[in-house]
This record gives structure tokens, C-alpha cells and sequence, in this order.
């Protein structure tokens, strides 16, 4: 085949769930207020720098919400945005780490609550850069013509497995504490389509890049097992539930102690997409970075300022301290929110960033603003 | 419309003279002379002319598929008519219509995959009444090959296959690079540049194998002036 389309993304949507939790209103959501766990909350928060975030869950830390419910209200405020229905959409692509049930698929209960009519689906899993994965599906079927409009979304609803329910009776370190004060929920979609939107700014899609080095490091977040290696007979699967749960194999965990490998391997692909040409520092004006807490964004600013020297804090974006770690959902909330503030302007460059610690994956997407037809950008 | 064709054509087959009619290149200029006022009148079709120009929009190929659509689904009912009324003594242009009509049977397939990836409703597509130019074009054609020995739909063959043999994959690659279209959303388009290139080749070669006789010739070549006509009229009368 030769010639392709374009992609461009034409519409933005956000939904976190209630209203902001400040720190101070956490343990009442997820519980651990006795002293020892108040004092590692405090100094996780203090290292994570986020201030407030969204919980689908009430002052009593009851669920308020589904993760479908929060995917399809995202896709909905993208859809508004776009003034299109969802019947206009011929295919969805759905990132979560983790769906309301185990079965059927995410993208099929979300299709469901959705509506709309007949379409294509993914449910793209992993962890944050199924964000992207799911992106790159999308764009990849809008650049072969195969379908004229697409929806994607990241949606996460992980508070209801960081209550204290969870944590009671078991062994909970700094691997599963981590983790616990810095998750929280939200959802964020886009539209895709092969026209750029008629009477606005779109922000086409010149390429989406994903790499996995799982080949050569261990899992480095996980849930479901014991111990960072899977074993025949010990998964959550194998075992009975009771125990699964009373040894703790419930409990999202993370090895912090490999985060900082993490943040090399990210730099070095950031540092490879420079050297093979697909991003030209000196016409790079966003960076939309998801990082985990922020520990890391100056790490990964002073890593991105090496090749980039004209990198000021007015290009590079992140709203990780209002909105919270929403996982997978973080990339498109945060490019939501940047892109209804009126940050990017015709003719401007983003790169958006998702290193993904699940067991060392790195997505990037390069993206650039057009002006609708007819105005020159 | 003269439609007088019973006796021209009864007698247009000359089996026994192996040599090429005097009229044949005669009849090469007279329709090349229909296809050059077909190409200027085509430069004034206005959604042809936005084309060129590049100020075509979405909405206007979304049009001209919706439109060519109603009128390409009776492509393989006419010829297949044609087909059953060349009696033995015509027996290579019945052959010729019978393979052409299956060839173009599924061609509308082709054309509603397009709409539909480009954002169109197949309902609404399917839904869809022809417009003027194109009932007058498709009654014309519906009408000519009701006729015994219908031998002047040669000319049209003449006309329908070279717009798609010489324009639609050049209109194909224009609307690709003014919308940003992937091939796939042209199917319809570039295919007919193969393969009514193909169909033209073997009108050409039926025009030059000593079967057409003057009389014949001026029915092709009156066929071709209508079919032109009624094609453009087809293309200027989008949704009315």
C-alpha cells in the first residue's frame, strides 16, 4: 500500500471522580490512620509532591463509581468536545491496569455503557503506557483508512484496592506503601480521526513509539503473585483466594529500590529518539511528561535540558500535583487539561512521555499543532 | 436519442472480409474528437474544477462516491442486458459483455467500503436515489441495451471505461493530496485505473478486428457523444 492518512486527535476529555482530596483527606478515603502508617503516608506524600487528587470512592471510602463509568464519562466530555456522538466512532481503544471484572475485556463493558454502533475494539493492559499503546492502535487504523473516527481512552479506578481491607494482617513495605499514597483515580480520552477538526486547532499525530525492555530487567511493579518472579502454581490464580489474599498478593507493589534504573533506561530512549532523527530538539517546544511522583521530574528535566537547551518550565507540562498518578489515564488527562489552558499553539511540537515501571516499557508520542483548514497555522 | 439500430447493426459483422474496414481509423478520430469534448466539458464540472484547484472538500467526495454510487450498481445489469441480445452472428461481443459484466459486478462493493471509511452511513449510501444525470444516463443505457445487437455500446464502453481507465486514479491521487486520504479510502478510484485499462484494451481491440462496419461505427460513435453528455450531466447534477 503507499499512501496513508493523517491522524489527528480533534477532541480532549477528563473525568475525576468527587471532589478534590487534599492530604489531609486521604486516610479518611483509603483508611491507615494509626501512627506508624500516618508517618509513612507523610513521607511518601513529601517525596510523590502531590496535593490533591480524585477518589470514586466517598467519605467512608465506599465505591461511588465503576471504571467503565469513569472511562465512558472522559470519552463522552471528548466526544462534546468534538460535537460528535458516539455512533459517529468506528472503533475504541480502552488502557487500564485493571477493569472493574476479569472478564469480558474492558473495552467491551465500556462499548457497552458507551453505546453507540457497531465498532472495533482494544483493551490495551499493562500499566501506564497502555495509554499510549491503545493511542498507537487508534492512529495506526486512522492512518490505513480503516476507519474515519476513533475513540481512546486511559481510565484507572485503583483506590478501591489501596483501603485498608486490603493491608490488614499482611506484610505491606515500603513497595506496597509507595504505591498506596500516590494512585488514585480518573480517566482521559481523545478523539482520533483523519480530518483535523473543522473549525479548531488539532494536534496531528506524526508518530507513537513504544518499547518494552522487559528482555532485560525484572517486574518492578506488580500484583497477583509472590515474590518478583511468577511461579507454575503460585499465582493468585493457583492458589486459593483466602490465601492469595492473606499473603498479600493483592497489594499493588513496586520495587522502588529499581526506580532509578527505571529513569536511566527512560532517559536513554528519550536520548534515542534524538539520535534516529524522530524528535528534532530544536523544534521540540511541549514536553507532556507522566511521571510517578516528583522525585523524578527533576531528574527527567535536567536528563531532557542535555539535549534540549532551550527546555524552560514553561514547555515542559505536568499536573501530577492537582490531578494525582491516574496511571494510564495520567497522559490524556494531563494533555486535556494543557490543551484546554491554551498552552500549544499552531505550528508548536509536543512530545508526550510514559515510562511505564510494570517491568521497564517506554512510550512516547510526537505531536503537532495544526490549525483547521483554511487558516494558515 | 436515434435508436434505429436493428438494421445497422444486423449487418455490422463482416466474417468473411479479413481485411480492416476503410472506416476504422476514421472511426479512432471521431471518437477521439467525443472524448476531447468530454475532457473540456469536464474542466467546467464544478466539483472537478474545485479539484484541481485544491479547494475540494471531504463533503464533496463524500458526494461524488454517494452519487456515482446510485448510478454504478446498474453497471453489470446493463451490460449483462447487452450480453443477451447479441445473437450468434455477434457471438465475440456477447462473450466480451458476459466476461465485462461479471468483471464490474462487485465493482460498487469497492465504492461503498470507501464511503464507509471515510465516515459515511452505508444505510444512507444504500438508501440513496439517483440523481438527474444519472437516471437519464442509466435509463439511456437500460434503453440502448434493450435494442437487438445493441453494437453501439461500444461507444459507451468507449466513454465510461476511459474516464476510469485515463481520469479516476489521476482524480484518485488529487483528492488523496488535497484530504490526506489513505489508499484505502480511494479503492473505488485507483482500481478502475487497472482495470478499466484492461477494459479499454480489449475495446480497442474489438474496435480494430475488422467486426465494425460503417454503420456500426456511427452508432458507437453516437453512443459515445450521449454517454459523454449524460456522464458529465451525471457529475454536474450531484444530490439534485
Amino acid at each position: 500500500m503507499g499512501s496513508m492518512a493523517t491522524a489527528y486527535l480533534t477532541g480532549f476529555g477528563a473525568y475525576l471522580p468527587g471532589d478534590p482530596v487534599d492530604n489531609d483527606g486521604i486516610a479518611a478515603r483509603l483508611g491507615g490512620d494509626d501512627a506508624v502508617t500516618e508517618r509513612i503516608r507523610r513521607r511518601v506524600l513529601d517525596a510523590n509532591g502531590i496535593r490533591q487528587r480524585h477518589y470514586a470512592l466517598d467519605e467512608h471510602g465506599e465505591p461511588t463509581e465503576l471504571n467503565e463509568e469513569l472511562a465512558v464519562k472522559a470519552l463522552q466530555a471528548a466526544l462534546d468536545d468534538r460535537g460528535i456522538r458516539a455512533e459517529d466512532l468506528r472503533m475504541l481503544a480502552c488502557a487500564t491496569t485493571m477493569g472493574d471484572v476479569l472478564v469480558p475485556g474492558f473495552a467491551s463493558m465500556v462499548h457497552g455503557r458507551l453505546g453507540g454502533g457497531p465498532m472495533q475494539l482494544l483493551s490495551a493492559s499493562g500499566v501506564c503506557a497502555s495509554s499510549l499503546a491503545a493511542l498507537d492502535a487508534a492512529v495506526s487504523k486512522i492512518r490505513l483508512g480503516d476507519h474515519p473516527r476513533a475513540a481512546v481512552v486511559g481510565s484507572e479506578l485503583s483506590s478501591r484496592s489501596l483501603r485498608q481491607r486490603r493491608f490488614d494482617g499482611i506484610r505491606a513495605g515500603m513497595d506496597s506503601h509507595f504505591l498506596r499514597w500516590m494512585l488514585s483515580d480518573g480517566a482521559g480520552a481523545a478523539i482520533v480521526e483523519f480530518q483535523p477538526h473543522p473549525t479548531k486547532p488539532s494536534l496531528r499525530v506524526d508518530w507513537v513509539r513504544q518499547v518494552s525492555l522487559a528482555h532485560e530487567h525484572d517486574v518492578c511493579m506488580r500484583s497477583g503473585m509472590s515474590g518478583a518472579e511468577p511461579s507454575v502454581g503460585r499465582t493468585w490464580q493457583d492458589v486459593d483466594i483466602a490465601d492469595a489474599d492473606a499473603a498479600g498478593m493483592f497489594v499493588l507493589r513496586q520495587d522502588v529500590s529499581m526506580l532509578d534504573d527505571l529513569a536511566e533506561a527512560g532517559f536513554r530512549q528519550f536520548e534515542e529518539l534524538v539520535d534516529i532523527g524522530l524528535v528534532d530538539v530544536s523544534h521540540l517546544d511541549h514536553v507532556v511528561c507522566h511521571y510517578s511522583t516528583n522525585a523524578f521530574r527533576d531528574l527527567a528535566f535536567d536528563a531532557l535540558s542535555r539535549r534540549i537547551p532551550n527546555l524552560n518550565t514553561d514547555r515542559w507540562y505536568s499536573n501530577l500535583e492537582t490531578r494525582g498518578n491516574t496511571g494510564s489515564a495520567s497522559i490524556f488527562i494531563a494533555l486535556e487539561e494543557a490543551w484546554r489552558t491554551g498552552r500549544f499553539a499552531p505550528g508548536e511540537t509536543v512530545l508526550l512521555a510514559v515510562p511505564e515501571s510494570g517491568r521497564f516499557s517506554f512510550a512516547f508520542a510526537h505531536l503537532t499543532v495544526v490549525a483547521p483548514p483554511g487558516h494558515a497555522s | 436519442m436515434t435508436i434505429d439500430s436493428s438494421t445497422a447493426t444486423s449487418d455490422t459483422i463482416s466474417t468473411a472480409d479479413a481485411s480492416a474496414p476503410a472506416g476504422v481509423d476514421i472511426l479512432a478520430e471521431r471518437l477521439a474528437d467525443v472524448w476531447v469534448e468530454l475532457e473540456e466539458r469536464l474542466d467546467r464540472v464544478p466539483v472537478l474544477s474545485r479539484l484541481a484547484a485544491g479547494t475540494v472538500t471531504l463533503h464533496d467526495y463524500q458526494r461524488l462516491l454517494f452519487n456515482l454510487r446510485q448510478q454504478v450498481v446498474d453497471g453489470s445489469p446493463w451490460i449483462s442486458r447487452a450480453a443477451s441480445n447479441f445473437d450468434i452472428d455477434h457471438f465475440e461481443l456477447r462473450t466480451a459483455a458476459i466476461r465485462h459484466a461479471e468483471e464490474e459486478h462487485r465493482d460498487y462493493l469497492m465504492l461503498e467500503r470507501d464511503y464507509v471509511a471515510i465516515g459515511g452511513s452505508l444505510a444512507e449510501l444504500r438508501a440513496g436515489r439517483k440523481n438527474l444525470g444519472s437516471e437519464a444516463l442509466s435509463g439511456y443505457m437500460f434503453h440502448y441495451a434493450d435494442q437487438p445487437n445493441p453494437v453501439g455500446l461500444l461507444g459507451a464502453m468507449f466513454i465510461i471505461e476511459g474516464l476510469g481507465a485515463k481520469r479516476a486514479a489521476g482524480w484518485a491521487a488529487r483528492f488523496q493530496e488535497v484530504l490526506g486520504l489513505a489508499d484505502s479510502q480511494v479503492h473505488f478510484m485507483r482500481y478502475h485505473q487497472d482495470a478499466d485499462s484492461a477494459h479499454t484494451g480489449d475495446l480497442e481491440a474489438i474496435l480494430t478486428s475488422g467486426i465494425i462496419d460503417d454503420g456500426a461505427a456511427d452508432e458507437i460513435v453516437r453512443c459515445a457523444q450521449v454517454v459523454a453528455r449524460l456522464y458529465a450531466l451525471q457529475l454536474e447534477e450531484l444530490d439534485h
